[in-house]
């Protein structure tokens, strides 16, 4: 097990977000979290990635308890998130926004090999590479924030709601690449509205309805699952 | 007014005025570095500077000189000076480190309001002011005289003296060093990551507590380096020499946009020709006043300073 959360509460002020979710995911995995709006996927990517304390249960990651490490130093352990909003650094380069993403790296060598192979992967990067942050598309964005996320070169890649706010083929775009990433050997945990092509690229997932894990199985099953169906995959 | 004379003494008044900006501009950095990062105002910035004065003077006493002494040979002098700067920046550096470490860093761990940092600000540099004052008695400490001021060049009838070309180029070359360390190091990096979005540069690994030392402790070499020109320049200091020439300073990093390394240097040369040349027109005794109805001219029309924006955003 490369990551798993185990029995985790976490409140915003006086409100509770998460009630005991126990979830985990294996190395080479995409695991899928789905639910509607509040219902804490967001918050177990924070909870995750050490931006949110989490008031009850532990964090372990690679057999270790991370639960009250800060949140810069679980990017150095393999902890990466691309975070909901993108947040890309308006004022710094397309290039410097990736350099952001290899800050804790020492090797020059494999910062440039890993930035070649991003700029391979995201051909409009390198078109943009001179040009703020701030000056890019929506899409645009989100590949960088994706790349960026991926300079670190982490054993787990959080993604949290790639596709928000993006055209249909921008979002068909989006999911090549986690599946291309994932081939390449990335494990990845994904939160996403877009429940249907989240289970369908996913090999596990699970179901949140206010801050509590209602449902997991296979994506395959989650997507034959008449209550899940009802709820978040529009169909009657 | 005098027209007629400050015509005259128009060279003469821009190189004053330059040189005494320069230090301005220098001195306005640590303001301008820490609002840039935590929009707060680091009003024990004026007793780094203080510090870094007396660092220097102390540094010319421990090597047997006092201002009563003759004047040493060049190379001797050249030597005096790189070691008062060095010990200089690294003392202000050190006052500006322990200032955020005793008076800040608690504050931010308790989530405190930003009200409460600014009475710990006052009480810092209340606290370091009053230290020295009673080390001193209050007295004033002399600076040797390592650097007779005299013409070194004439450019177009006015006379530069030697003191006045390394002030303006020390200045340069030092806000020039950090202005490269800002944009293209690892570490200007971080700075500009944590200043533009703290969150998400938590998330690329960016350690924030290390970016607010780094900050404070760039601010406070600059103001050590200032601290020495202003020495010389002066030829003295006092246990409040911080204070009247640190509104100024703070005044240049405003009036430049403050978070705008780029700014605190236009700033600082603004304010610096403005006091001499409003001396020149209305007399001595209107320096101040001029300087101040810049600022607040300036303000009306540009309320975010002459090239306003912060640290973060600034530069695409």
């Amino acid at each position: 097990m490369l990551l798993e959360l185990r029995d985790v509460s976490a409140r915003y002020g006086r409100i509770q977000a998460l009630h005991g979710v126990d979830l985990h995911v294996d190395e080479g995995e995409v695991v899928a979290l789905i639910g509607a709006n509040g219902a804490g996927k967001t918050t177990i990517m924070r909870a995750v990635s050490g931006l949110l304390p989490v008031s009850t249960g532990s964090v372990i990651f690679e057999g270790q308890d991370i639960t009250r490490l800060r949140a810069d130093r679980r990017v150095a352990r393999g902890i990466s998130l691309s975070p909901e909003g993108r947040g890309i650094f308006p004022g710094m380069s397309v290039k410097e926004n990736l350099d952001m993403g290899a800050y804790t790296r020492r090797d020059r060598a494999g910062i440039a090999a890993d930035l070649e192979r991003m700029l391979t992967l995201f051909p409009r990067l390198r078109e943009r590479l001179g040009q703020p942050g701030g000056t890019l598309s929506g899409g645009e964005q989100q590949m960088l924030a994706v790349a960026r996320s991926l300079m670190s070169r982490p054993k787990v890649l959080l993604l949290d709601e790639p596709s928000m706010g993006l055209a249909p083929k921008l979002i068909a775009q989006i999911f090549d690449i986690v599946v291309e990433i994932r081939r390449q050997g990335t494990t990845i945990l994904l939160v996403e509205q877009n429940a249907h092509q989240a289970l369908w690229v996913a090999d596990r997932g699970y179901v949140l309805e206010t801050g509590s894990v209602v449902r997991t199985g296979s994506g395959e099953d989650l997507l034959d699952d008449s209550s899940v169906k009802a709820a978040y995959l529009g169909v009657a | 007014m005098h027209f007629s004379e400050f015509w005259n003494d128009i060279g003469e008044l821009t190189v004053t005025g330059l040189s005494q900006g320069s230090i301005y501009a220098l001195f306005a950095l640590g303001y301008t570095l820490v609002y840039g990062l935590l929009r707060l105002i680091n009003f024990a910035h004026s007793e780094v500077f203080m510090v870094g004065s007396f660092a220097a003077v102390g540094t010319w006493k421990a090597l047997g000189l006092d201002q009563n002494s003759q004047t040493p040979v060049l190379p001797v002098v050249l030597l005096l000076l790189v070691a008062a700067l060095l010990v200089a920046a690294l003392a202000s550096g050190a006052t500006a480190l322990l200032v955020e470490l005793v008076a800040y860093r608690p504050l931010r761990h308790r989530n405190a309001p930003p009200l409460a940092f600014l009475i710990t600000a006052i009480g810092a540099s209340v606290v370091l002011s009053e230290f020295v004052g009673i080390l001193t008695h209050r007295r004033p400490q002399g600076v040797p005289p390592l650097v007779e001021p005299r013409p070194l060049v004439t450019i177009a009838g006015t006379q530069i003296t030697n003191l006045q070309v390394g002030t303006i180029a020390l200045a340069l070359v030092a806000m020039f060093g950090l202005d490269v360390f800002i944009h293209r190091s690892r570490w200007g990096r971080g700075i500009r990551s944590v200043s533009q979005d703290p969150t998400t540069a938590a998330l690329m690994g960016v350690n924030r507590s290390q970016v607010i030392s780094l900050v404070f402790l760039l601010g406070g070499l600059m103001a050590g380096v200032a601290a020495v020109m202003y020495d010389l320049k002066i030829g003295g200091t006092r246990y409040d020499a911080g204070f009247a020439l640190g509104v100024k300073a703070f005044t240049a990093a405003v009036l430049g946009g403050i978070g705008n390394l780029r700014g605190a240097l236009l700033g600082g040369l603004c304010l610096g020709l403005a006091e001499n040349y409003g001396a020149g027109v209305f007399g001595t005794e209107w320096h101040d006043v001029v300087a101040f109805a810049l600022l607040v001219v300036v303000l009306m029309f540009r309320p975010t300073g002459l090239l306003g924006e912060s640290l973060g955003r600034a530069r695409a």
